[in-house]
């Protein structure tokens, strides 16, 4: 799961609204992996990213130094961290519900059971 | 019962073909709702024909029954059958892959029901996202360097409006209910963005000429009979998709054979030469023609896959049996419902007779037979077989008395028969929809199903069976524009047997 997945993921247990998002990452296992430099991509990536949140989950793997805390400039050099930066193993929790969604071989497992999810 | 040269070629599907006195046939695993009838016809050699009536019509099941058909059907299968998939790489279907590439560069999007990721791989310019109900599917997708996620398209894990582009292949068709389907849609709508749009393709009821006699379709396939020709080099192979996510139509491929009989898959001689498929001998090039999986995109794999499949059958849809049951409660006269024949299994050698009902999804074939038109000419011409009238099968012992496989049979008034050439029947089932609250209980389908199922392996056959509801003609427009207003949509087309339909996000409206 990269951190550009991790931003567009929300909770869906019931009752939880937008208040299941951000997930927090518990990680186990992160890889890094290259990516081409794509400014032209960057750039128009960046507005749709809700950046609190993906600050918060540059945190909680350890690389906060990389991304600026506010949008500044130069900030599209950062963004490639958006892609670079994978879970492997791990687990994404809501924040109102508590519930544990698991990451395993980096893909993240976001079904609910029928009484979890909402009607 | 005749002994078929066709036996050695294909065992397994002689024993699907092979018929059966009534009497090996237990009517204990079809459960205790249903009865068998079975033809008698000496001459016969194709299976018998199975037509199932609920002994009780009471039964009932909420909601769950759909979710339980999807899991037997849609998901089991996927997950059964997404390692024959794991070395094969799709082609993308070109109007797909050109509504990605028209995409921003920077643009997010998602591919909802993405398989093993064929159009993951498309436009590198953008940020593609997969999610898949199949795990299997989606193992196979991120292994190939696909981003991807399990979820479930009803209730997608994503937040409003996050995404700029969406595209559904295949996908929808595999919920059983119209409830589903349209909440799958309000999902993808609420995760695009506004001026975003999507792109959903659905298997077609109308293909050309040919369409299926009704829209609820499970499609049986015995991936052990395509194990030799799992290393034939396949000129569009596809991957196979999971659970609620489906394949798209594939490109046509150059002649197959047909892995029973041999010969080249004349499809234009197929008319002339139904029952001379080389089942019995005499080897005429008109042999099984694609099976309905052609149109898929994974259908270069189940081109071979498809050549194993010999029947499919159509059922009652879940969401006609909730009517039925509203309607009973609501003291309408009941001879205006047929009792619920869930299943009518078509004879494989019908289906060789009927080529088109193989194939109706194949785009090949354009100009080439109907199959709702050769069936019923076939039906009439087996002696000894009856068939229902078309049109008049409101009465359930009228099917009864002929004993024979019903292909049709009119459920809420005309509104749920089956759409004929031209197309232009309304989606009054619509109506029916509107005046109904959501499904409360209806009968068991799906234990109708999984009976199906067994029936189809007690035959010998181990048979994966996939559930379709295949779409009329503007029935997924309707749904949008009735359900999810939030969306407009910009183009409706037939392309190659799907209704492919784009719609955008209009701009400052709230999702439902």
């Amino acid at each position: 799961m990269k951190l550009l997945t991790h931003n567009l993921l929300s909770s869906h247990v019931r009752g939880v609204g937008p208040r299941g998002f951000p997930l927090r990452i518990q990680a186990t296992e992160i890889r890094v992996s290259p990516v081409d430099f794509n400014p032209d991509f960057v750039t128009r990536m960046i507005p749709k990213m809700e950046w609190t949140a993906l600050v918060e989950a540059a945190e909680s793997l350890g690389h906060l130094s990389e991304l600026p805390q506010q949008l500044a400039e130069g900030y599209e050099k950062d963004e490639e961290f958006l892609r670079k930066v994978e879970v492997v193993e791990g687990t994404l929790q809501c924040p109102e519900s508590g519930r544990l969604f698991p990451i395993s071989r980096g893909i993240p497992n976001m079904l609910l059971s029928d009484e979890e999810a909402t009607s | 019962m005749q002994e078929t040269p066709g036996d050695s070629l294909c065992p397994k599907y002689c024993m699907l073909g092979r018929p059966r006195a009534p009497e090996t046939i237990s009517p204990g695993f079809l459960g205790r709702f249903y009865s068998v009838i079975t033809p008698r016809t000496s001459w016969w050699s194709g299976p018998a024909v199975l037509l199932l009536t609920p002994a009780s019509q009471s039964l009932r099941m909420d909601s769950e029954a759909a979710a339980q058909l999807e899991r037997q059907h849609v998901h089991e299968v996927y997950e059964s059958t997404a390692a024959y998939f794991s070395d094969l790489q799709g082609k993308a279907w070109p109007r797909v892959r050109q509504f990605l590439l028209e995409q921003k560069p920077g643009s997010l999007i998602a591919d909802i029901g993405c398989g093993t990721g064929k159009y993951l791989r498309v436009n590198s310019q953008v940020f593609k996202l997969g999610c898949d109900y199949c795990g299997p599917l989606v193992d196979i997708a991120h292994s190939k360097g696909c981003e991807v996620l399990v979820c479930d398209n009803l209730r997608l894990p994503f937040r409003d409006r996050s995404f700029d582009a969406i595209i559904s292949i295949g996908v929808i068709h595999h919920f059983s209910t119209a409830q589903r389907r349209t909440r799958a849609v309000q999902e993808m709508a609420r995760v695009l963005a506004p001026g975003g749009r999507i792109m959903i393709y659905v298997w077609a009821m109308e293909k050309n000429h040919r369409h299926f006699d009704k829209q609820d379709v499970f499609i049986p396939w015995n991936p052990a009979l395509c194990s030799q020709f799992l290393a034939e080099p396949v000129p569009s192979g596809q991957k196979h998709v999971c659970g609620q996510l489906r394949v798209a139509p594939e490109s046509p491929p150059q002649h197959p054979t047909c892995s029973v009989c041999g010969y080249p898959m004349c499809l234009q001689k197929r008319q002339e030469s139904q029952r001379s498929h080389s089942l019995d001998g005499s080897g005429t090039p008109s042999c099984c023609g694609k099976l309905a999986e052609v149109k898929d995109e994974d259908s270069g794999f189940y081109n071979i896959l498809g050549r194993s499949f010999r029947s499919w059958f159509f059922s009652r849809s879940l969401d006609e049996c909730t009517l039925k049951e509203q309607a009973e409660k609501a003291g309408h006269a009941t001879e205006e419902w047929a009792p619920c024949h869930p299943v009518s299994l078509q004879p494989s050698k019908l289906h060789h007779l009927d080529l088109g009902d193989q194939e109706p999804l194949s785009e090949e074939q354009d100009g080439a037979i109907d199959p709702g038109f050769i069936q019923t000419t076939e039906w009439q011409s087996v002696p000894g077989v009856l068939r229902p009238l078309p049109g008049v099968s409101h009465k359930g012992t009228q099917n009864e008395q002929q004993g024979g496989c019903f292909l049709r049979q009119s459920t809420v008034g005309q509104s749920c028969r089956s759409a004929y050439p031209g197309g232009g029947e309304k989606l009054d089932t619509s109506q029916d929809w509107k005046r109904t609250s959501l499904p409360p209980p209806f009968i068991s389908l799906a234990a109708t199903m999984s009976t199906g199922a067994s029936q189809l392996e007690a035959l010998g056959s181990k048979a994966f069976i996939r559930y379709y509801h295949v779409f009329r003609e503007g029935e997924l427009c309707h749904l949008l524009k009735q359900y999810v207003p939030e969306l407009q949509v910009l183009s409706s087309i037939n392309d190659h047997g799907n209704w492919c339909v784009v719609a955008e996000k209009k701009p400052g409206l709230m999702a439902h």
